[in-house]
């Protein structure tokens, strides 16, 4: 599938991320660890974890199930707290952000894609889009549909616009999804298994999306449990049982 | 608007079934709420507005026979702002071609367009001033029979002829005694009519209004025993009887309080039910929320933004149910009232709502789901993204951790289902307390109507205990005992018969004042035909001398009236001293104080007897009916004057229909709370199954048929209704008893508490129906959708 039509400005947006000098990274994580009390005996999930990414990145984060890859990502995107450690995305200390401001910290930074979708099932796939924009107030009003619009079309999805996600197929509810992670323009995009419950064709078209918008610059940071396409990412981290514990940088960037 | 907006009223019509169930919930309450409120309101003002428009008598004296004069001297007397005479007549009658004799009062007035004292007004096309040989009636006697225009009453006159009178329409008098409280009609005829039927055209009682508008019950007491000396013992008049009512203070005053009462107090517990109900749909929402809560911080919401959109949900829901509650809660309220006022015997000119009323409406139908939703959109928009992300988009029910989870889990032997049904109702501990307090509270309700139901039941058995025989004859005129008796002695059915002696008396207080007149009844201290129940004190004894019992009716208008208290009353104008020897039990028939009737006579000088009370040989109520008749036929052949005749089962009917309209309230209510709890329950049960249906893809996935889903839920339900049934039981014991009291309190007649152990068994078999019913529709839809869909369910 081919994915033209990048007429809307997905470049480097995001108020903190945006003046993050080239050479210094984006994400800087330090001795990152997470320790769920899972009743007696308690799970560490992370334990001591370092990481730097730059940006304009395809990252990949494998692992076996309960390895400590979504909660690496989760640490990343605000969506869950560490128990100690730093987690520093442009010159914000995430880890040190109260609930509120990580909310609206995400909504401009931080494009989530999730495994399932989590489309709001009441909303169609154009309200879906602008939801963000709604949320963290980016964009004039009238600049809002034009631009969801534009996403959408880029996704291949305007036609879809109208209906409600249930009428979708799971490779088009989880596009939709990007082009909501998209919305509000942000540097980061962090996909948490995106092609987990896709078909492998769905899932290629997903992943030649995601290379689309790594071109234009966006750093992509991606869980996925397919080496196939881990071999594909600019950078693949190992992980397992809470640490990284091999990192392969790929030279030549597939181009889809 | 925006997307988040958009999102509010999509939920809400996506999710038709659920907003409907919670619009519902909130509507019930404000309808509870608004129609015991409203109806509280209206009645008591409307009652007020009727009562005080109708410029009820200060005085009312029951006279040997006065002219226009003497109503022009009353009139004249200082202190007085208005006089009405008029003459009563109590005849017997059959009503069209009945054989039964009825009591009729009526009533003549010489000018019917100036009526100034406890007025009367025509209702509908009345003819009014009724004509000669019609008789225009009031309006209550719809409620014991289905009179119409054009009847026609045949009235036996003292000489054995029959006058036929028509009637000629209805009209109101919100003073004179609803037919079904005294057991006789009330009828208005013109002074010809009057004359046709035997009685002479003057005037036998007169009513005043005092000009003090304020003034005392004792001040109105010593002002009607003045005048009674200026205008008719100055005359040589004897007046019979005196009323001096409490100014401002209705004959039904007493049941009215006692309704009104029970109307606040149901109010105070709907209000209460309704706020649990709102608090356990809201809960249950928002636990279907949190899910989508994670994904709106994901992308980017604020916890104020989110609190927002809840917010407004709620006020959503609010709004539709004060939109449905509130004309609904009107239209209860009316009905209710129009119901109080026929048996209450009062006109509704208004149902216009006090703005407080509707305030309270408003509040219950948007504050309080407001309030209610507080903490669970506070707890679920505060949850951690993650956390949010994981729930199973429902709430969590935490199980396996507390003793009684353990406990539980540790029963063995159950069907797999009973057991997940078990299992299940525990899980979501939070929901459960709150459904639980609302059934509770239902529950309790319910069955203490029911116990204070039984109460009356057992205090009206009481009561009757004091009716030892059949039938009562009264006479209009003192009559020799003797003579009577022989009259009916060999009549048909008849075993034993008594005679007594009914007198008009007041207590001449310490400081020269009068109360209104007692009963003052004298008869054998050693008869039979009464049992009495001996509050304190004693009964009358053989040899008393001066000796009184009075009853509680008495003892409540006239407190001084206590055991070993001497009292000076006044009996037709003769002052003696009697010794109070005890109190019994009344039986709302108004005051009475009870003497020997050797004793009253000779006081009187040995005027004769005024009632005849016959023990027949069948106590059947149609056997007593037959033989009222008989004697009744015999008297008046014999050339006597009955005015009233009455059956021990009519008078025991007569107990229970006004002790019965408090019960038809509470009953009323007792619908209206359940309602409240069953659809709390539905609406729980449904919210319930519904999160659930994730897990009843589970277990269609592996194997489980549609009869095992059902009995899972169904079991839940069940479960859920009875430990509300068995909790609400043992609550409903201190309410019934307080809301005896409270009765007892209202309508000044010690109630004998009964808990209504049927009433619990009802209740038990109701609940685990509606429990049982309400989880079985949620269950069959959650059954219905594909284990796919249902895996995948938000």
């Amino acid at each position: 599938m081919g994915i033209t039509i990048w007429d809307v400005n997905i470049g480097c947006g995001g108020d903190a991320v945006a003046a993050v000098p080239s050479d210094m990274p984006v994400v800087r994580i330090r001795d990152l660890v997470k320790v769920y009390d899972t009743g007696e005996v308690p799970f560490t999930a992370l334990k001591g974890v370092d990481l730097d990414v730059y940006s304009g990145e395809f990252i990949g984060i494998i692992g076996k199930s309960g390895s400590g890859k979504t909660t690496l990502i989760n640490m990343i995107t605000g969506i869950d707290h560490p128990t100690s450690g730093e987690v520093v995305i442009g010159d914000t200390p995430v880890h040190a952000l109260g609930e509120n401001a990580l909310a609206k910290w995400r909504g401009l930074n931080v494009g989530v894609v999730f495994q399932f979708f989590q489309l709001l099932p009441t909303l169609t796939i154009l309200e879906n889009v602008l939801l963000p924009m709604d949320f963290c107030s980016t964009y004039p009003m009238r600049e809002r549909v034009p631009r969801a619009m534009a996403l959408l079309e880029a996704v291949e999805l305007a036609d879809q616009a109208n209906k409600l996600p249930a009428a979708l197929s799971g490779g088009q509810q989880q596009r939709a999804a990007i082009a909501r992670a998209l919305a509000n323009d942000p540097p980061i995009l962090a996909a948490d298994e995106p092609t987990g419950n896709l078909d492998s064709k769905t899932a290629e078209a997903v992943f030649g999306l995601f290379e689309r918008l790594v071109e234009q610059h966006k750093t992509i940071i991606m869980v996925t449990h397919d080496n196939d396409l881990a071999s594909r990412v600019r950078r693949a981290l190992h992980v397992a049982d809470g640490e990284i514990i091999e990192e392969r940088v790929h030279r030549e960037r597939h181009t889809g | 608007m925006r997307p988040r907006w958009r999102k509010v009223f999509r939920d809400l019509f996506s999710h038709r079934f659920r907003t409907m169930l919670v619009v519902l919930s909130i509507a019930i309450g404000i309808f509870a709420v608004g129609v015991v409120l409203g109806t509280r309101e209206v009645l008591v003002r409307e009652f007020d507005v009727d009562y005080r428009s109708s410029f009820a008598a200060n005085v009312t004296y029951f006279s040997e026979d006065f002219d226009e004069d003497l109503v022009r001297r009353a009139e004249a007397s200082p202190g007085v702002a208005a006089a009405q005479a008029r003459r009563s007549a109590t005849v017997r009658y059959r009503w069209n071609g009945s054989a039964e004799d009825r009591t009729l009062s009526l009533e003549a007035f010489r000018d019917y367009d100036d009526i100034r004292v406890d007025k009367v007004v025509p209702v509908g096309n009345a003819q009014w001033p009724p004509g000669r040989g019609e008789v225009v009636l009031e309006a209550a006697a719809k409620q014991v029979g289905d009179y119409a225009v054009g009847d026609v009453l045949r009235v036996e006159r003292a000489d054995g002829e029959t006058v036929e009178l028509r009637v000629a329409g209805f009209a109101h008098d919100i003073n004179a005694v609803p037919a079904q409280f005294v057991g006789y009609e009330t009828g208005y005829v013109s002074f010809d009519t009057l004359g046709d039927l035997g009685e002479e055209p003057v005037y036998n009682r007169l009513s005043l209004v005092f000009a003090d508008e304020d003034i005392s019950w004792g001040d109105a007491s010593r002002k009607a025993s003045a005048l009674r000396e200026d205008l008719f013992e100055s005359e040589g008049l004897l007046v019979r009887y005196t009323n001096v009512p409490e100014p401002g203070s209705h004959f039904l005053g007493d049941i009215f309080k006692a309704v009104s009462l029970l109307l606040l107090a149901l109010g105070v517990l709907a209000l209460g039910l309704s706020a649990f109900l709102v608090v356990n749909t809201i809960s249950a929402i928002m636990a279907q929320q949190v899910r989508q809560v994670g994904i709106m911080k994901a992308v980017g919401a604020s916890a104020l933004q989110l609190d927002w959109l809840y917010v407004f949900t709620v006020a959503v829901y609010g709004a539709a149910a004060v939109a449905v509650g509130l004309p609904a809660a009107a239209a209860g309220a009316r009905w209710f009232t129009d119901y109080a006022a026929e048996i209450l015997n009062f006109r509704v000119s208004s149902y216009w709502l006090p703005w407080w009323v509707v305030i309270v409406e408003i509040t219950v139908g948007l504050l309080v789901p407001l309030l209610a939703a507080a903490g669970p959109i506070r707890r679920g928009v505060r949850m951690s993204v993650v956390r949010a992300l994981n729930a199973s988009g429902m709430s969590e029910g935490k199980f396996g951790n507390r003793l009684a989870d353990r406990v539980l889990g540790a029963i063995r032997g159950l069907p797999r289902p009973v057991a997940l049904s078990l299992r299940n109702t525990f899980r979501r501990k939070g929901r459960l307390a709150l459904t639980l307090s609302t059934l509770t509270l239902a529950s309790a309700v319910v069955i203490s109507v029911w116990s204070v139901q039984t109460s009356i039941e057992r205090t009206v058995d009481d009561l009757e205990s004091w009716w030892q025989y059949n039938v009562q004859i009264s006479f209009a005129l003192p009559l020799d005992a003797g003579a009577v008796e022989a009259e009916v002695a060999d009549v048909a059915g008849v075993a034993e018969t008594e005679t007594w002696l009914g007198v008009g008396a007041t207590v001449i207080r310490s400081d020269g004042s009068e109360n209104e007149s007692f009963s003052m009844v004298g008869m054998d201290p050693a008869s039979e035909f009464v049992g009495p129940i001996v509050v304190e004190g004693r009964w009358l004894e053989p040899g008393d001398t001066d000796a009184v019992v009075v009853n509680t009716d008495a003892q409540n208008e006239e407190p001084s009236l206590r055991v070993g208290s001497v009292v000076t009353f006044d009996v037709q104008g003769v002052r003696d001293t009697w010794k109070v020897v005890g109190v019994v039990k009344g039986q709302l028939g108004g005051p009475a104080v009870f003497c020997d009737a050797g004793q009253l006579g000779s006081l009187l000088g040995n005027p004769g007897i005024t009632r005849l009370v016959v023990r027949g040989t069948d106590p059947d109520p149609d056997a007593e009916q037959a033989l009222l008749e008989a004697v009744e036929d015999r008297l008046v052949e014999g050339g006597y004057q009955v005015t009233n005749a009455r059956t021990r089962s009519g008078l025991s009917d007569q107990l229970r229909e006004q002790l019965g309209i408090l019960v038809a309230f509470l009953v009323i209510m007792a619908v209206l709370l359940s309602a409240v709890g069953v659809i709390g329950l539905t609406g729980t049960m449904t919210i319930n199954v519904l999160e659930s249906t994730r897990e009843i893809g589970v277990m269609r996935a592996t194997g489980a048929q549609h009869r095992s889903i059902y009995q899972i839920f169904v079991t839940e339900g069940i479960v859920v209704g009875a430990i509300a049934w068995a909790a609400g039981s043992v609550l409903s014991y201190p309410l019934s008893l307080g809301l005896v009291r409270i009765l007892a309190e209202a309508i000044g007649l010690p109630l004998s508490y009964g808990f209504s152990w049927v009433g619990v068994a009802a209740w038990l078999g109701m609940m685990l129906a509606i429990s049982g019913m309400a989880s079985i529709a949620p269950a069959f839809r959650a059954s219905q959708v594909s284990v796919r869909d249902a895996i995948a369910y938000e």
